[in-house]
């Protein structure tokens, strides 16, 4: 009887170490931290696949009662903006009587913005309607619309 | 490497004597490391958003621009708070589109636009929408707009003429 000798066996982790240390740095370096958003809102589906813009982007939320919110993604610009206290949040609730100076002032501070409208499917149409006209009586006549893809 | 390997050979020169001094061989376990490593990733990886939301893109003309269309070419269309949809060429009667439901009466209006725009390539559509309807409603009748590939449209509020014609005031 032959006695069967266990083989010793090592596998060496140095390379998949590596690769995990690797793609760490990446996901920590690509990662950005959103702020939370103001409010919540279950956005609209369509079949628009145009992406939003990463940078300078000024979003206009209105949620389903009705409440609008303006928020800049810029943090800089959204401490100019509403003060440093907001300089975390991701916007300020606003009337729409304060919106078109607000509006104006951020497009003089960073000429770049996009405006996009991000809106509960169930808000009224009528809030809808005094925003875009706001936008339109400031010369922004190019906006977009946030929706969802559908699939 | 060699560095080591030549220390070790003096420090056994000097110390030739003392023969318990023995070189300790360091190992440290790196596997708690590695496994809060893999956790960062993880925790990273499933964190990380890759997509951005999608956006639908709408020009709107001016406030202080008047465009002059002509009424054959202007096609109205009104939508009310259940989402019946009237339409009209220029100053004809307002028409509903027909459909038991929502899904329905959007399917219809679309292939009716598409026949109306080939029928006449100038068409404009200008879209009223009822103040108490659903910002979904505009949406879905924009979306059937961009699937129909009809880029020429303009939003205009619903006021209470546009009300009386198509019955609801």
């Amino acid at each position: 009887m032959s006695k069967s000798k266990r083989v010793g066996f090592k596998l060496d982790m140095t390379p998949m170490v590596d690769v995990g240390f690797l793609l760490l740095t990446f996901f920590m370096l690509s990662t950005t931290f959103k702020p939370q958003d103001v409010a919540e809102v279950s956005i609209p589906v369509s079949h628009s696949a145009f992406k939003l813009p990463d940078i300078d982007v000024m979003t206009v939320t209105v949620d389903k009662e009705g409440n609008v919110f303006l928020g800049v993604d810029n943090q800089n610009l959204r401490g100019a903006l509403f003060g440093p206290q907001y300089v975390l949040k991701a916007g300020v609730e606003v009337t729409l009587q304060e919106l078109p100076e607000l509006l104006r002032n951020a497009r003089i501070r960073n000429p770049k913005l996009r405006t996009v409208i991000k809106a509960d499917r169930e808000s009224e149409y009528k809030v809808i309607q005094s925003v875009m006209e706001t936008l339109q009586k400031e010369n922004i006549t190019r906006f977009n619309l946030v929706t969802d893809l559908e699939k | 490497m060699a560095d080591v390997d030549l220390s070790q050979s003096k420090g056994k020169q000097k110390h030739g004597g003392k023969k318990k001094r023995k070189r300790i061989n360091v190992r440290i376990d790196m596997t708690p490391m590695v496994d809060v490593a893999f956790l960062l990733l993880t925790f990273f990886m499933l964190t990380t958003s890759m997509s951005k939301p999608q956006t639908m893109e709408i020009n709107l003309p001016p406030s202080d621009t008047k465009a002059d269309v002509a009424e054959s070419n202007l096609l109205t269309l009104r939508i009310t708070e259940d989402f019946r949809v009237f339409w009209n060429v220029g100053t004809e009667k307002p028409v509903t589109v027909d459909g038991a439901n929502k899904k329905e009466r959007l399917i219809n209006l679309g292939k009716l636009l598409k026949e109306r725009s080939r029928a006449n390539p100038k068409l404009i559509t200008l879209i009223k929408v009822d103040g108490k309807a659903k910002y979904i409603d505009m949406v879905d009748v924009m979306d059937e707009l961009n699937i129909n590939d009809i880029s020429r449209f303009s939003l205009a509020p619903m006021e209470d003429k546009d009300k009386k014609e198509i019955g609801t005031l």
